[in-house]
């Protein structure tokens, strides 16, 4: 194996404190800020039945108050320490971070012991949070054209397991159903130190630091390990459709999912490749085909979150095409894609470009990863899920190699193996009123 | 009071850390240079990873061609990526990828861009593939259709997109005949743009003199200047002319421009008038004063109309700065029941923020703030180059970036009272608010005249 990824070392520390709380640090000290994280291994993936929407309203509820900072005093004292925090909810994970002057470092690892500790609300504070998030869903899915495509549209589609087919930001009913009751046991089961990972990065001396995390977390108790929800899916008989009505935009879309190997698994590292030479912008084949020389879409790209999850995950494929077209002549230009991507492979003077991409994408994301506005948030993000995921925050410094090494020929492996119509799922968002079909609006016909 | 959902007993410290003492912010050295051709060139070294990016600007955009042809500078920017006298559109996307890096060619109101982000190691092919689209782009015919209709296309998009037609509004009516108004072409000026108005308006801006190079990167910057003025030192172009300027009008009284979206389930609340740019005295003040009131997330504004009422979740103020004239605007996205309870409380705030000095400590944690996320910004070789690019493009003094958190530390409650008696023209904001007529309409008339119009900017009555 050729090391390729030579050129960057992060310098990573880790420990576990007694009460099984992980704790990573990793020192950069050409500027005078930290970045820290708490990770807790709970996503909406996991939340119970009947409480859809439960886990992102939880992540609201730990920003309302603990034992020791009431309502709005975390916010208070990490803003007025001049830094910036936030939280977000994912799949298998929920984090909590923090970018502060590097003087404040003990100040956030105190807010953030405290409300791992002793969350402190109240039936108001739900109340309030409840009508908030629900504010949320309506800001970005219910009153945006494409709101929640394809991010909330195709795992209904896709999955067959509740874990992974739920409605992810909640349905108003279950959110008006989740009580404090809810609110204690979710805490008591999932917030537990030994299942978190804290990350620390920039200025900062690891001893100092990890002396910092034991004073203030270590007496946290553990509590018993959390269930593991069963996020297996059923296998996939054949291809799955689904359809959703687009209510404010004009033009109709298509999301293509095909469900990925498992993490770190051998096609995993050909999943990510593959993916980048389908997507990635203006050179990937899939805006290449479609926008460029077809001419059917006006945008065209996709993703897959391989690093990120730890379990059933897709490649997704976005088409927004005109209204000329049909979705299904659209989907069957896509497949040409597909099929000649298993017949002839790829090239590796393809392949080669696409890997100084990944490498060139990976630093850009450990570098920032969330706007220029949080600095390192990436770094932070990979080293708490490589750590969560694998029990290896080192692998930072490794996995791009496995992705740099994949072959032309496992690079077409792949593509016969997994991009089959049995491991994917096709879901249109279509306006009510499409034009009809043939007739350009502007270009060659005026 | 409820009691804390305890892990279960500890003792822990029960107050927070007092801040340990400060390490000082070591400000990027920068090397600035003006090429012979006019260019002028900001370097400046970050080498915490081996990526380069580099942004070019032009002083003209949009507004430089609004009153003729809206978004023409845009339009522009969209097809200057789509192919040089050397390379099709196809080899520049191929040429990006091998070399790792992005490409963005955008235009704001201002200024147009071509940026780039790679991996250090390829920083002269970098810098090479942005002087070619600087000084060499053939806008082919068919680039140029087809990302017309793409542009027509988005554009259809944007306009049922609420903020999009939010800000629309308020800035047509905020700026009125100066060319700031206008935000966005309709779909018909769209269709018309022509090829040949891409290529005069990129002949005439896209050129050396006046223009600004920022590269920051994991370089040695002696190596870089010189690898700079090779690439781009036998460029030369005239420099475009000056634009007359027309001054927005004077607001008097509150008014309400109401974008009407039948039965949507939300109303996306904007007010605001126009204030300062950066190079007025007051912009630090005001700066600070908008903070407290609604810049940031313990800001009045979030926690009386997100935290205590939960009207939305994502109420926000700004300083919003172009290089001639500025505007403070204030906005949330609320459900339809509660907009005008909203709009009093956007109000209430502005006119407390008029009325009463803010507490020390609140005074204290704003600068706080401020000054800590002033450097937090120019951590990332991204943040950086946007930092440097306001300091370069608005002519700010060269100690800007040093002198800020100074600048701030300084200020008083008096001057936070002064700014927002000054900037936040609470009597005379101008309103808009999209969303339902039917069901906001009569809570819009609570605020003054009312104006209707739909999606596509037409008046309705």
């Amino acid at each position: 194996m050729t090391k390729l990824s030579k050129h960057l070392h992060i310098p990573v520390e880790h420990t576990t404190l007694s009460n099984g709380l992980r704790v990573v640090a990793s020192p950069d000290r050409s500027a005078p800020f930290v970045t820290v994280g708490v990770y807790y291994q709970i996503g909406f993936r996991l939340e119970p039945r009947g409480r859809s929407g439960f886990a992102h309203l939880f992540e609201h509820m730990m920003f309302q108050g603990s034992e020791n900072a009431g309502k709005m005093e975390h916010i208070r004292l990490i803003n007025s320490s001049g830094g910036l925090l936030n939280g977000t909810t994912n799949y298998d994970l929920t984090n909590y971070f923090e970018a502060v002057p590097s003087n404040a470092l003990e100040r956030v690892l105190w807010l953030e012991a405290d409300r791992m500790r002793a969350l402190k609300v109240d039936d108001e504070n739900l109340r309030n949070q409840r009508d908030v998030v629900k504010e949320e869903v309506r800001v970005n899915v219910m009153n945006q054209p494409y709101g929640g495509f394809p991010w909330l549209d195709l795992p209904p589609v896709a999955f067959r397991n509740w874990p992974n087919a739920h409605n992810f930001y909640g349905d108003f009913a279950d959110l008006d159903a989740a009580t404090l009751g809810d609110v204690r046991h979710f805490f008591r089961t999932y917030y537990a130190p030994n299942n978190a990972v804290l990350v620390m990065l920039g200025d900062l001396d690891p001893a100092e630091a990890f002396k910092l995390a034991k004073r203030h977390f270590e007496k946290i108790p553990a509590a018993p390990p959390p269930p593991r929800a069963d996020t297996s899916e059923p296998p996939q008989e054949s291809e799955r459709h689904g359809e959703v009505s687009e209510t404010l935009g004009p033009l109709p879309a298509i999301a293509i999912g095909y469900t990925m190997p498992s993490r770190e698994s051998p096609d995993w590292y050909a999943a990510g490749i593959v993916e980048r030479v389908m997507h990635g912008g203006r050179a990937g084949r899939v805006f290449r085909k479609l926008v460029l020389e077809e001419q059917i879409a006006v945008d065209a790209d996709g993703s897959a979150d391989l690093l990120d999850t730890n379990g059933p995950t897709q490649m997704v494929s976005r088409i927004f095409h005109k209204p000329e077209f049909t979705s299904e002549g659209a989907v069957a230009i896509y497949d040409e894609i597909i099929d000649e991507m298993q017949r002839k492979g790829i090239p590796s003077d393809e392949l080669e470009p696409v890997k100084v991409k990944f490498r060139s994408d990976f630093y850009s994301m450990l570098e920032g990863g969330m706007g220029s506005y949080m600095p390192r948030f990436g770094l932070m993000h990979y080293l708490a899920c490589f750590t969560l995921f694998d029990g290896d925050p080192d692998r930072v410094n490794t996995v791009l190699d496995g992705f740099l090494n994949v072959t032309p020929g496992q690079a077409q492996a792949f593509a016969q193996k997994y991009l089959v119509p049995k491991n994917r799922a096709v879901l249109f968002r279509r306006p009510p009123a499409q034009r009809t079909p043939g007739a350009p609006l502007v270009g060659g016909a005026r | 009071m409820s009691s804390p959902i305890q892990q279960a007993q500890s003792a822990p410290a029960t107050s927070a850390p007092a801040l340990a003492p400060e390490r000082p912010v070591v400000w990027p050295r920068r090397t600035v240079r003006t090429l012979a051709n006019g260019l002028q060139v900001v370097l400046a070294e970050s080498r915490a990873f081996p990526k380069i990016t580099a942004q070019l600007y032009f002083r003209g955009g949009n507004a430089a061609v609004a009153l003729k042809n809206p978004g023409l500078a845009e339009m522009t920017s969209a097809v200057v990526r789509t192919g040089t006298t050397s390379r099709t559109s196809r080899q520049i996307e191929e040429d990006l990828r091998r070399i790792g890096a992005g490409l963005g060619a955008h235009a704001g109101a201002d200024s147009s861009s071509i940026s780039a982000a790679g991996l250090a190691e390829f920083s002269g092919e970098l810098l090479e593939l942005i002087a070619d689209l600087a000084r060499n782009a053939t806008f082919p015919q068919e680039e140029f259709e087809r990302e017309q209709r793409q542009r027509y296309e988005e554009l259809k998009i944007e306009r049922t997109t609420p903020g999009f037609l939010a800000g629309e509004r308020l800035r047509r009516v905020l700026f009125g005949p100066h060319p700031y108004a206008i935000v966005a072409p309709t779909l018909e000026q769209v269709e018309a743009y022509t090829r040949d108005q891409l290529v005069e308006f990129y002949k005439r801006y896209y050129v050396p003199t006046d223009s600004l190079l920022i590269v920051v990167g994991d370089f040695s910057a002696a190596a870089m200047m010189e690898q700079v003025e090779k690439i781009f030192g036998g460029w030369s172009a005239p420099k475009p002319e000056g634009q007359k300027s027309t001054e927005p009008p004077r607001a008097s009284g509150r008014r309400v421009y109401l974008v009407d979206r039948p039965g949507t389930v939300q109303t996306q609340v904007l007010a605001g008038n126009v204030a300062v740019t950066r190079r007025d005295p007051d912009w630090f003040r005001a700066v600070l004063a908008n903070s407290i009131y609604g810049g940031a997330f313990h800001s009045r504004l979030v926690m009386n109309i997100r935290e205590q009422k939960g009207y939305t979740y994502s109420p926000r103020s700004s300083l919003n700065a172009l290089r001639e004239y500025g505007y403070f605007s204030v906005s949330a996205a609320v459900r339809n029941e509660v907009a005008a309870a909203t709009l009093t409380e956007i109000f209430y705030e502005m006119d407390r923020m008029r009325s009463l000095p803010v507490s020390a400590d609140e005074l204290e944690s704003a600068r706080n703030y401020l000054t800590g996320v002033f450097s937090l910004g120019v951590a990332t070789q991204d943040g950086l180059v946007g930092q440097l690019s306001i300091v370069y493009l608005d002519r700010l003094p060269e100690d800007y970036l040093e002198s800020y958190r100074q600048r701030i530390s300084a200020l008083s409650a008096e001057d936070v009272l002064a700014a927002a008696r000054r900037h936040f023209d609470s009597a005379n904001a101008q309103i808009v608010m999209v969303g339902d007529r039917a069901q906001i309409g009569e809570q819009a008339a609570l605020f003054g005249a009312v104006t209707a119009y739909d999606a596509q900017g037409k008046e309705i009555r």
